[in-house]
Protein backbone atom coordinates (compact mmCIF):
# COMPACT_ATOMS: atom_id res chain seq x y z
CA UNK A 1 0.00 0.00 0.00
CA UNK A 2 2.73 2.57 1.04
CA UNK A 3 4.36 2.23 -2.41
CA UNK A 4 1.15 3.57 -4.15
CA UNK A 5 2.30 6.77 -3.66
CA UNK A 6 5.90 6.25 -4.16
CA UNK A 7 7.21 9.29 -5.87
CA UNK A 8 10.17 7.34 -7.07
CA UNK A 9 7.98 5.58 -9.38
CA UNK A 10 6.62 7.95 -11.14
CA UNK A 11 7.59 9.99 -14.60
CA UNK A 12 9.23 13.05 -13.78
CA UNK A 13 7.36 14.74 -16.28
CA UNK A 14 5.30 14.10 -19.59
CA UNK A 15 8.23 14.31 -22.28
CA UNK A 16 7.30 14.99 -25.61
CA UNK A 17 7.85 11.61 -27.61
CA UNK A 18 8.97 13.28 -30.60
CA UNK A 19 10.74 16.63 -29.94
CA UNK A 20 11.91 17.02 -33.31
CA UNK A 21 8.29 17.12 -34.19
CA UNK A 22 7.71 20.45 -32.30
CA UNK A 23 9.60 22.59 -34.59
CA UNK A 24 7.42 23.35 -37.51
CA UNK A 25 8.09 22.55 -41.23
CA UNK A 26 7.70 25.59 -42.99
CA UNK A 27 9.27 25.04 -46.34
CA UNK A 28 10.82 22.11 -48.41
CA UNK A 29 14.33 21.65 -49.65
CA UNK A 30 14.31 21.68 -52.91
CA UNK A 31 16.47 22.79 -56.14
CA UNK A 32 15.82 25.14 -59.13
CA UNK A 33 15.68 22.09 -61.31
CA UNK A 34 14.08 19.72 -59.33
CA UNK A 35 11.48 22.05 -59.09
CA UNK A 36 10.85 22.51 -62.92
CA UNK A 37 11.50 18.84 -63.15
CA UNK A 38 8.26 18.46 -60.54
CA UNK A 39 6.56 21.22 -62.34
CA UNK A 40 6.89 19.43 -65.49
CA UNK A 41 5.90 15.74 -64.01
CA UNK A 42 2.62 17.82 -62.17
CA UNK A 43 1.85 19.11 -65.93
CA UNK A 44 2.42 15.60 -67.95
CA UNK A 45 0.50 13.77 -65.43
CA UNK A 46 -2.28 16.09 -65.03
CA UNK A 47 -1.73 16.18 -69.40
CA UNK A 48 -2.24 12.54 -69.13
CA UNK A 49 -5.46 12.35 -66.71
CA UNK A 50 -7.39 14.88 -68.87
CA UNK A 51 -6.49 13.46 -72.34
CA UNK A 52 -7.11 10.08 -71.26
CA UNK A 53 -9.52 10.45 -68.91
CA UNK A 54 -11.74 13.77 -68.08
CA UNK A 55 -11.71 15.04 -71.65
CA UNK A 56 -13.47 12.28 -73.19
CA UNK A 57 -15.87 12.39 -69.96
CA UNK A 58 -16.76 15.67 -70.16
CA UNK A 59 -16.71 17.15 -73.68
CA UNK A 60 -15.73 13.69 -75.53
CA UNK A 61 -12.32 15.31 -76.90
CA UNK A 62 -10.81 11.61 -77.41
CA UNK A 63 -7.15 12.07 -79.00
CA UNK A 64 -5.62 9.32 -77.88
CA UNK A 65 -8.64 6.48 -78.39
CA UNK A 66 -8.17 5.69 -74.79
CA UNK A 67 -11.57 7.46 -74.40
CA UNK A 68 -13.46 5.31 -76.98
CA UNK A 69 -12.12 2.22 -75.85
CA UNK A 70 -12.99 2.72 -71.92
CA UNK A 71 -16.50 4.18 -72.77
CA UNK A 72 -16.20 7.61 -71.51
CA UNK A 73 -15.93 9.47 -74.85
CA UNK A 74 -19.55 8.30 -75.32
CA UNK A 75 -20.06 10.30 -71.75
CA UNK A 76 -18.71 13.07 -73.12
CA UNK A 77 -20.64 12.87 -76.39
CA UNK A 78 -24.13 12.46 -74.43
CA UNK A 79 -23.18 15.30 -72.16
CA UNK A 80 -22.78 17.14 -75.03
CA UNK A 81 -25.80 16.54 -76.87
CA UNK A 82 -27.71 16.81 -73.83
CA UNK A 83 -26.21 20.68 -73.09
CA UNK A 84 -27.21 21.30 -76.63
CA UNK A 85 -30.44 20.66 -76.76
CA UNK A 86 -31.50 21.91 -73.22
CA UNK A 87 -30.08 25.30 -74.75
CA UNK A 88 -32.09 24.84 -77.69
CA UNK A 89 -35.19 24.25 -75.58
CA UNK A 90 -34.18 27.08 -73.26
CA UNK A 91 -33.74 29.26 -75.90
CA UNK A 92 -37.53 28.13 -77.39
CA UNK A 93 -39.09 29.07 -74.08
CA UNK A 94 -37.61 32.48 -73.78
CA UNK A 95 -38.80 33.47 -77.34
CA UNK A 96 -42.47 32.81 -75.97
CA UNK A 97 -42.41 35.21 -73.18
CA UNK A 98 -41.10 38.27 -75.53
CA UNK A 99 -43.90 37.47 -77.84
CA UNK A 100 -46.37 37.49 -75.05
CA UNK A 101 -45.34 40.65 -73.66
CA UNK A 102 -45.81 42.10 -77.16
CA UNK A 103 -49.13 41.05 -77.46
CA UNK A 104 -50.36 42.62 -74.24
CA UNK A 105 -48.96 45.91 -73.65
CA UNK A 106 -51.53 47.77 -71.81
CA UNK A 107 -52.18 45.34 -69.28
CA UNK A 108 -50.76 46.08 -65.82
CA UNK A 109 -48.44 43.86 -64.40
CA UNK A 110 -50.09 41.01 -63.47
CA UNK A 111 -48.14 38.87 -60.59
CA UNK A 112 -45.34 37.06 -60.86
CA UNK A 113 -46.64 33.96 -59.84
CA UNK A 114 -49.05 34.61 -63.02
CA UNK A 115 -46.30 35.74 -65.36
CA UNK A 116 -43.97 32.50 -64.32
CA UNK A 117 -47.55 30.17 -64.77
CA UNK A 118 -47.34 31.90 -68.34
CA UNK A 119 -44.21 31.54 -69.26
CA UNK A 120 -44.37 28.06 -68.75
CA UNK A 121 -47.93 27.77 -70.94
CA UNK A 122 -46.17 29.99 -73.40
CA UNK A 123 -43.27 26.85 -73.84
CA UNK A 124 -46.11 24.65 -74.18
CA UNK A 125 -47.38 26.23 -76.36
CA UNK A 126 -43.91 26.80 -78.75
CA UNK A 127 -43.49 23.45 -78.79
CA UNK A 128 -46.91 22.35 -79.31
CA UNK A 129 -46.64 25.15 -82.60
CA UNK A 130 -43.12 23.19 -83.78
CA UNK A 131 -44.67 20.02 -84.21
CA UNK A 132 -47.90 21.48 -86.08
CA UNK A 133 -45.73 24.08 -87.99
CA UNK A 134 -43.42 21.57 -89.08
CA UNK A 135 -44.56 20.31 -92.82
CA UNK A 136 -45.39 16.44 -92.68
CA UNK A 137 -42.79 15.29 -96.04
CA UNK A 138 -42.66 11.39 -95.29
CA UNK A 139 -40.07 10.82 -97.85
CA UNK A 140 -37.46 12.74 -96.23
CA UNK A 141 -35.47 10.85 -93.78
CA UNK A 142 -34.92 12.21 -90.58
CA UNK A 143 -31.63 13.70 -91.17
CA UNK A 144 -31.73 16.85 -88.63
CA UNK A 145 -34.71 15.65 -86.97
CA UNK A 146 -36.75 18.17 -85.25
CA UNK A 147 -36.31 17.61 -81.61
CA UNK A 148 -39.44 19.22 -80.19
CA UNK A 149 -39.04 20.12 -76.37
CA UNK A 150 -38.36 16.65 -74.16
CA UNK A 151 -41.60 16.00 -72.16
CA UNK A 152 -39.49 13.71 -69.80
CA UNK A 153 -38.84 16.35 -66.89
CA UNK A 154 -42.09 18.12 -67.29
CA UNK A 155 -44.13 14.39 -67.72
CA UNK A 156 -42.61 13.88 -64.17
CA UNK A 157 -44.70 16.60 -62.11
CA UNK A 158 -47.84 16.68 -64.94
CA UNK A 159 -50.53 15.02 -63.10
CA UNK A 160 -52.29 11.41 -65.11
CA UNK A 161 -55.91 12.15 -64.60
CA UNK A 162 -56.58 8.92 -65.00
CA UNK A 163 -53.63 6.16 -64.72
CA UNK A 164 -55.97 3.69 -65.45
CA UNK A 165 -57.14 5.07 -68.47
CA UNK A 166 -53.76 6.42 -69.47
CA UNK A 167 -52.22 3.34 -69.09
CA UNK A 168 -50.86 1.69 -72.55
CA UNK A 169 -52.98 -1.62 -73.12
CA UNK A 170 -49.62 -3.44 -74.48
CA UNK A 171 -50.87 -6.15 -77.66
CA UNK A 172 -54.49 -6.10 -76.00
CA UNK A 173 -57.02 -7.91 -77.93
CA UNK A 174 -55.19 -8.79 -81.56
CA UNK A 175 -57.71 -8.17 -84.27
CA UNK A 176 -58.93 -10.99 -85.91
CA UNK A 177 -58.23 -10.07 -89.59
CA UNK A 178 -55.56 -7.60 -90.66
CA UNK A 179 -55.88 -4.25 -88.91
CA UNK A 180 -56.06 -1.44 -91.02
CA UNK A 181 -53.77 0.89 -90.68
CA UNK A 182 -53.96 4.54 -91.16
CA UNK A 183 -50.83 6.08 -91.29
CA UNK A 184 -47.51 4.88 -91.97
CA UNK A 185 -44.03 6.20 -91.24
CA UNK A 186 -40.71 5.17 -91.76
CA UNK A 187 -37.19 7.10 -90.75
CA UNK A 188 -33.58 6.22 -90.82
CA UNK A 189 -31.84 7.97 -87.67
CA UNK A 190 -28.49 8.13 -87.53
CA UNK A 191 -26.56 7.26 -83.93
CA UNK A 192 -27.02 9.91 -81.40
CA UNK A 193 -30.73 11.11 -83.33
CA UNK A 194 -33.62 11.62 -82.50
CA UNK A 195 -37.27 11.98 -83.83
CA UNK A 196 -41.04 12.71 -82.86
CA UNK A 197 -44.06 11.86 -84.13
CA UNK A 198 -47.66 12.48 -82.72
CA UNK A 199 -50.99 11.56 -83.06
CA UNK A 200 -53.44 14.50 -82.50
CA UNK A 201 -56.08 13.16 -80.36
CA UNK A 202 -59.61 14.43 -78.56
CA UNK A 203 -59.50 12.78 -74.93
CA UNK A 204 -60.56 9.50 -74.62
CA UNK A 205 -60.03 8.81 -77.92
CA UNK A 206 -57.72 5.51 -78.65
CA UNK A 207 -55.80 4.29 -81.05
CA UNK A 208 -53.72 1.46 -82.41
CA UNK A 209 -49.94 1.33 -83.00
CA UNK A 210 -46.92 -0.75 -84.42
CA UNK A 211 -43.57 0.02 -84.16
CA UNK A 212 -40.51 -1.80 -84.71
CA UNK A 213 -36.47 -0.58 -85.06
CA UNK A 214 -36.54 -2.82 -88.11
CA UNK A 215 -34.06 -5.60 -86.43
CA UNK A 216 -32.20 -2.74 -84.38
CA UNK A 217 -33.23 -1.06 -80.68
CA UNK A 218 -34.19 2.49 -79.96
CA UNK A 219 -34.83 4.37 -77.09
CA UNK A 220 -38.32 5.85 -76.40
CA UNK A 221 -40.64 7.83 -75.00
CA UNK A 222 -44.58 7.69 -75.19
CA UNK A 223 -45.90 10.70 -74.26
CA UNK A 224 -48.57 13.90 -74.76
CA UNK A 225 -48.94 17.34 -74.24
CA UNK A 226 -51.68 19.71 -74.60
CA UNK A 227 -54.75 21.77 -72.88
CA UNK A 228 -51.94 22.49 -70.96
CA UNK A 229 -51.09 19.26 -69.61
CA UNK A 230 -48.61 16.49 -69.88
CA UNK A 231 -48.01 13.01 -68.92
CA UNK A 232 -45.32 10.57 -70.05
CA UNK A 233 -47.18 6.78 -70.56
CA UNK A 234 -44.17 4.66 -70.89
CA UNK A 235 -40.71 4.66 -71.58
CA UNK A 236 -38.06 2.37 -72.88
CA UNK A 237 -34.35 1.28 -73.37
CA UNK A 238 -32.85 0.05 -76.35
CA UNK A 239 -36.40 -1.75 -77.34
CA UNK A 240 -36.88 -3.52 -80.71
CA UNK A 241 -40.44 -2.66 -81.38
CA UNK A 242 -43.74 -2.08 -79.42
CA UNK A 243 -47.35 -2.48 -80.23
CA UNK A 244 -51.03 -1.89 -78.49
CA UNK A 245 -53.10 0.90 -77.86
CA UNK A 246 -53.17 4.50 -77.00
CA UNK A 247 -55.57 6.24 -74.83
CA UNK A 248 -55.54 9.80 -75.07
CA UNK A 249 -55.44 11.32 -71.13
CA UNK A 250 -56.36 14.50 -72.63
CA UNK A 251 -56.95 16.18 -75.95
CA UNK A 252 -53.87 17.48 -77.43
CA UNK A 253 -50.89 15.71 -78.99
CA UNK A 254 -49.43 11.78 -77.99
CA UNK A 255 -47.23 10.18 -79.23
CA UNK A 256 -43.37 8.88 -79.35
CA UNK A 257 -39.76 10.46 -79.18
CA UNK A 258 -37.18 8.40 -80.55
CA UNK A 259 -33.60 8.23 -80.14
CA UNK A 260 -31.05 5.97 -81.52
CA UNK A 261 -28.28 5.21 -79.01
CA UNK A 262 -26.93 2.49 -80.97
CA UNK A 263 -23.56 2.73 -83.05
CA UNK A 264 -25.28 1.82 -86.49
CA UNK A 265 -28.21 3.87 -88.15
CA UNK A 266 -31.60 2.81 -87.36
CA UNK A 267 -34.60 2.65 -89.33
CA UNK A 268 -38.07 3.05 -87.36
CA UNK A 269 -41.40 1.89 -89.33
CA UNK A 270 -44.51 3.40 -87.17
CA UNK A 271 -48.04 2.67 -88.06
CA UNK A 272 -51.49 3.80 -86.55
CA UNK A 273 -54.57 3.26 -86.74
CA UNK A 274 -57.73 3.98 -84.70
CA UNK A 275 -59.67 7.01 -83.57
CA UNK A 276 -57.34 10.59 -84.01
CA UNK A 277 -57.74 13.50 -86.25
CA UNK A 278 -53.89 13.41 -88.23
CA UNK A 279 -50.92 12.17 -87.49
CA UNK A 280 -48.59 14.77 -87.15
CA UNK A 281 -44.38 13.81 -88.41
CA UNK A 282 -41.81 15.65 -89.41
CA UNK B 1 19.56 -14.03 -54.39
CA UNK B 2 16.44 -12.77 -53.36
CA UNK B 3 17.63 -12.32 -49.91
CA UNK B 4 20.63 -10.30 -51.40
CA UNK B 5 18.33 -8.26 -53.22
CA UNK B 6 16.05 -7.72 -50.39
CA UNK B 7 19.20 -6.75 -48.50
CA UNK B 8 20.14 -3.80 -50.75
CA UNK B 9 16.98 -2.50 -52.01
CA UNK B 10 15.16 0.16 -50.17
CA UNK B 11 12.14 1.49 -51.23
CA UNK B 12 12.89 4.69 -52.78
CA UNK B 13 9.34 6.20 -51.98
CA UNK B 14 7.45 6.88 -49.06
CA UNK B 15 5.08 4.55 -50.33
CA UNK B 16 2.54 4.08 -47.97
CA UNK B 17 2.44 8.22 -47.53
CA UNK B 18 1.75 8.28 -51.57
CA UNK B 19 -0.58 5.94 -51.60
CA UNK B 20 -2.61 8.10 -48.71
CA UNK B 21 -2.22 11.08 -49.95
CA UNK B 22 -3.21 10.12 -53.62
CA UNK B 23 -6.44 8.50 -52.19
CA UNK B 24 -7.15 11.88 -50.27
CA UNK B 25 -6.75 13.70 -53.94
CA UNK B 26 -8.99 11.57 -55.79
CA UNK B 27 -11.60 11.39 -53.12
CA UNK B 28 -11.29 15.12 -53.45
CA UNK B 29 -11.62 15.13 -57.22
CA UNK B 30 -13.66 12.67 -57.32
CA UNK B 31 -16.05 14.17 -54.72
CA UNK B 32 -15.99 17.69 -57.09
CA UNK B 33 -16.92 16.02 -60.27
CA UNK B 34 -19.48 14.25 -58.65
CA UNK B 35 -20.76 17.59 -57.29
CA UNK B 36 -19.99 19.75 -60.42
CA UNK B 37 -18.61 23.62 -59.36
CA UNK B 38 -21.48 25.28 -61.58
CA UNK B 39 -24.83 25.95 -59.72
CA UNK B 40 -26.73 22.96 -60.32
CA UNK B 41 -29.77 23.03 -62.20
CA UNK B 42 -31.75 22.42 -59.15
CA UNK B 43 -30.65 25.42 -57.10
CA UNK B 44 -30.24 27.83 -60.57
CA UNK B 45 -34.20 26.90 -61.02
CA UNK B 46 -35.05 27.85 -57.47
CA UNK B 47 -34.05 31.04 -57.71
CA UNK B 48 -34.99 31.89 -60.78
CA UNK B 49 -38.40 31.11 -59.58
CA UNK B 50 -38.06 33.06 -56.11
CA UNK B 51 -38.21 37.14 -55.53
CA UNK B 52 -37.44 38.91 -52.50
CA UNK B 53 -35.11 38.58 -49.59
CA UNK B 54 -34.57 35.20 -48.52
CA UNK B 55 -31.73 35.79 -46.01
CA UNK B 56 -31.16 31.91 -45.05
CA UNK B 57 -31.96 30.39 -48.49
CA UNK B 58 -28.79 32.17 -49.59
CA UNK B 59 -26.76 31.73 -46.86
CA UNK B 60 -27.63 27.90 -47.67
CA UNK B 61 -26.61 28.25 -51.00
CA UNK B 62 -22.98 30.54 -50.88
CA UNK B 63 -22.32 27.92 -48.31
CA UNK B 64 -22.89 25.00 -50.24
CA UNK B 65 -21.16 27.03 -53.09
CA UNK B 66 -17.86 27.21 -50.97
CA UNK B 67 -18.08 23.92 -49.86
CA UNK B 68 -18.19 22.31 -53.01
CA UNK B 69 -16.36 24.33 -54.96
CA UNK B 70 -13.30 22.38 -55.07
CA UNK B 71 -11.02 24.87 -56.58
CA UNK B 72 -11.63 27.19 -53.91
CA UNK B 73 -10.54 24.44 -51.31
CA UNK B 74 -7.32 23.55 -52.86
CA UNK B 75 -6.15 27.08 -52.95
CA UNK B 76 -7.46 27.28 -49.35
CA UNK B 77 -5.34 24.17 -48.17
CA UNK B 78 -2.08 25.72 -50.35
CA UNK B 79 -2.66 28.87 -48.31
CA UNK B 80 -2.67 27.18 -44.83
CA UNK B 81 -0.17 24.81 -45.75
CA UNK B 82 2.79 26.51 -43.97
CA UNK B 83 0.65 28.53 -41.58
CA UNK B 84 0.87 27.26 -37.85
CA UNK B 85 -0.10 29.87 -35.59
CA UNK B 86 -3.71 30.79 -35.41
CA UNK B 87 -2.96 34.51 -35.42
CA UNK B 88 -1.59 33.68 -39.32
CA UNK B 89 -4.09 31.69 -40.05
CA UNK B 90 -6.51 34.08 -39.23
CA UNK B 91 -5.07 36.85 -40.93
CA UNK B 92 -4.65 34.99 -44.53
CA UNK B 93 -8.13 33.79 -44.47
CA UNK B 94 -9.55 37.44 -43.63
CA UNK B 95 -7.21 38.59 -46.70
CA UNK B 96 -9.00 36.24 -49.20
CA UNK B 97 -12.99 36.81 -47.67
CA UNK B 98 -12.31 40.02 -48.24
CA UNK B 99 -10.98 39.90 -51.50
CA UNK B 100 -13.35 38.07 -52.88
CA UNK B 101 -16.42 39.38 -51.31
CA UNK B 102 -15.17 42.42 -52.85
CA UNK B 103 -15.44 41.61 -56.35
CA UNK B 104 -18.02 39.09 -55.89
CA UNK B 105 -20.19 41.87 -54.63
CA UNK B 106 -18.78 44.70 -57.16
CA UNK B 107 -19.04 42.48 -59.89
CA UNK B 108 -23.28 41.56 -59.48
CA UNK B 109 -23.56 45.09 -58.67
CA UNK B 110 -22.25 46.45 -61.55
CA UNK B 111 -22.80 43.26 -63.77
CA UNK B 112 -19.40 42.52 -64.78
CA UNK B 113 -19.20 39.17 -66.01
CA UNK B 114 -16.44 37.59 -67.16
CA UNK B 115 -16.40 34.56 -68.81
CA UNK B 116 -16.90 31.38 -66.58
CA UNK B 117 -14.60 29.21 -68.70
CA UNK B 118 -11.61 31.87 -68.46
CA UNK B 119 -11.88 33.00 -64.46
CA UNK B 120 -12.79 29.51 -63.46
CA UNK B 121 -9.19 28.75 -65.23
CA UNK B 122 -7.25 31.82 -63.78
CA UNK B 123 -8.78 30.18 -60.13
CA UNK B 124 -7.11 26.86 -60.84
CA UNK B 125 -3.69 29.30 -61.86
CA UNK B 126 -4.11 30.36 -58.30
CA UNK B 127 -3.84 26.62 -57.04
CA UNK B 128 -0.44 26.14 -59.21
CA UNK B 129 0.86 29.03 -58.34
CA UNK B 130 0.37 28.27 -54.05
CA UNK B 131 1.76 25.16 -54.59
CA UNK B 132 5.28 26.52 -56.43
CA UNK B 133 5.11 29.02 -53.63
CA UNK B 134 5.04 26.79 -50.95
CA UNK B 135 7.53 24.93 -52.86
CA UNK B 136 10.02 27.71 -52.81
CA UNK B 137 9.95 28.38 -56.42
CA UNK B 138 10.39 31.68 -56.99
CA UNK B 139 12.56 32.05 -54.80
CA UNK B 140 14.73 29.51 -56.12
CA UNK B 141 14.00 30.37 -59.93
CA UNK B 142 13.81 34.26 -59.87
CA UNK B 143 15.65 34.77 -56.24
CA UNK B 144 12.48 36.86 -55.29
CA UNK B 145 9.59 35.53 -52.48
CA UNK B 146 6.56 37.54 -53.88
CA UNK B 147 4.78 39.08 -50.92
CA UNK B 148 2.07 36.19 -49.93
CA UNK B 149 -0.22 38.53 -48.90
CA UNK B 150 -0.11 40.78 -51.86
CA UNK B 151 -0.87 37.02 -54.02
CA UNK B 152 -3.63 36.10 -51.26
CA UNK B 153 -5.64 39.19 -51.92
CA UNK B 154 -4.99 39.06 -55.81
CA UNK B 155 -6.51 35.59 -55.91
CA UNK B 156 -8.92 36.53 -53.65
CA UNK B 157 -10.38 39.28 -56.00
CA UNK B 158 -10.22 36.85 -58.84
CA UNK B 159 -12.32 34.46 -56.99
CA UNK B 160 -14.50 36.52 -55.81
CA UNK B 161 -15.01 37.41 -59.81
CA UNK B 162 -15.78 33.48 -60.41
CA UNK B 163 -18.38 33.90 -57.68
CA UNK B 164 -19.97 36.93 -59.20
CA UNK B 165 -20.00 35.14 -62.25
CA UNK B 166 -21.56 32.12 -60.80
CA UNK B 167 -24.55 34.41 -59.04
CA UNK B 168 -25.22 36.22 -62.48
CA UNK B 169 -25.84 32.41 -63.82
CA UNK B 170 -28.64 32.31 -61.48
CA UNK B 171 -30.51 35.16 -63.15
CA UNK B 172 -31.35 36.05 -59.58
CA UNK B 173 -34.13 38.99 -59.30
CA UNK B 174 -33.33 42.75 -58.79
CA UNK B 175 -35.98 42.34 -55.88
CA UNK B 176 -33.82 42.14 -52.83
CA UNK B 177 -30.63 41.93 -54.70
CA UNK B 178 -28.21 43.44 -52.10
CA UNK B 179 -29.62 41.23 -49.72
CA UNK B 180 -29.54 38.54 -50.97
CA UNK B 181 -26.26 39.00 -52.57
CA UNK B 182 -24.63 39.66 -48.25
CA UNK B 183 -26.73 36.80 -47.29
CA UNK B 184 -24.84 34.58 -50.26
CA UNK B 185 -21.67 36.35 -49.15
CA UNK B 186 -22.20 35.56 -45.53
CA UNK B 187 -22.91 31.94 -46.44
CA UNK B 188 -19.62 31.65 -48.83
CA UNK B 189 -17.26 32.91 -45.48
CA UNK B 190 -19.82 30.47 -43.12
CA UNK B 191 -18.99 27.70 -45.98
CA UNK B 192 -15.48 28.65 -46.14
CA UNK B 193 -14.63 28.25 -41.74
CA UNK B 194 -17.01 25.20 -42.24
CA UNK B 195 -14.17 23.76 -44.98
CA UNK B 196 -11.15 25.27 -42.58
CA UNK B 197 -12.39 23.56 -39.58
CA UNK B 198 -11.96 20.29 -41.82
CA UNK B 199 -8.92 21.01 -44.16
CA UNK B 200 -7.12 22.46 -40.32
CA UNK B 201 -8.06 19.27 -38.65
CA UNK B 202 -6.64 17.50 -41.13
CA UNK B 203 -3.65 19.54 -42.06
CA UNK B 204 -2.80 19.67 -37.76
CA UNK B 205 -2.91 15.71 -37.82
CA UNK B 206 -0.68 15.86 -40.40
CA UNK B 207 2.12 18.06 -39.86
CA UNK B 208 2.38 16.23 -36.22
CA UNK B 209 3.84 13.58 -37.91
CA UNK B 210 7.22 12.59 -38.80
CA UNK B 211 6.60 12.33 -42.04
CA UNK B 212 5.06 15.71 -43.08
CA UNK B 213 8.54 16.77 -43.95
CA UNK B 214 8.96 14.08 -46.52
CA UNK B 215 5.23 14.19 -47.85
CA UNK B 216 5.19 18.07 -47.84
CA UNK B 217 6.74 18.26 -51.13
CA UNK B 218 4.96 16.00 -53.24
CA UNK B 219 1.38 16.85 -52.00
CA UNK B 220 2.75 20.24 -53.18
CA UNK B 221 3.29 18.65 -56.30
CA UNK B 222 0.02 16.69 -56.53
CA UNK B 223 -2.07 19.98 -56.01
CA UNK B 224 0.23 21.73 -58.80
CA UNK B 225 -1.43 18.29 -60.76
CA UNK B 226 -4.99 19.26 -59.83
CA UNK B 227 -4.47 22.84 -60.76
CA UNK B 228 -2.89 21.90 -64.05
CA UNK B 229 -5.54 19.52 -64.78
CA UNK B 230 -8.28 21.99 -63.80
CA UNK B 231 -6.77 24.81 -66.02
CA UNK B 232 -6.98 22.43 -68.79
CA UNK B 233 -10.60 21.43 -68.45
CA UNK B 234 -11.43 25.00 -67.99
CA UNK B 235 -9.14 26.31 -70.99
CA UNK B 236 -11.05 23.09 -73.48
CA UNK B 237 -14.10 24.10 -71.77
CA UNK B 238 -13.60 27.84 -73.37
CA UNK B 239 -12.97 26.53 -76.26
CA UNK B 240 -15.77 23.68 -77.00
CA UNK B 241 -17.97 25.74 -75.86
Amino acid sequence: MSNRFDISKAPLRAEPRHPAAAAPVQSVPATPGGLIRSTLLAAGAAGAILVLFWLPAEYGIDPTGVGGLTGLTEMGEIKQQLAAEAEADVEAAAAAPVAAVEATPATAAPAPEILERLDRIDAQLAAISAVIGTPPSLTEPAAAATVVAEPAPEAAAAPAPDPVEAAVAEAAAPEPATPEWRDEVSYTLNPGEGIEVKLSMEEGQTARFLWTANGSVVNFDLHGDGSGESISYEQGRAVPEAAGDLTAAFTGNHGWFWRNRTEAPVTVTLRTGGDYAEIKAP
Amino acid sequence: MIQFFRAHWRPPMPWQALIALATLFTALLLAGAALAHNVTEGDSGYVQEVTGFRPIAFIYLGAKHMVTGYDHLLFLAGVIFFLYRSKDIATYVSIFAIGHSVTMIAGVWWSIKINAYIIDATIAFSVVYKALDNLGAFRLWFGVQPNTKAATLIFGLLHGFGLATKIQDYDISPDGLLGNLIAFNLGVELGQLMALALILTAMTHWRARHAFARQAYAANVLMMVAGFALMGLQITGYFVA
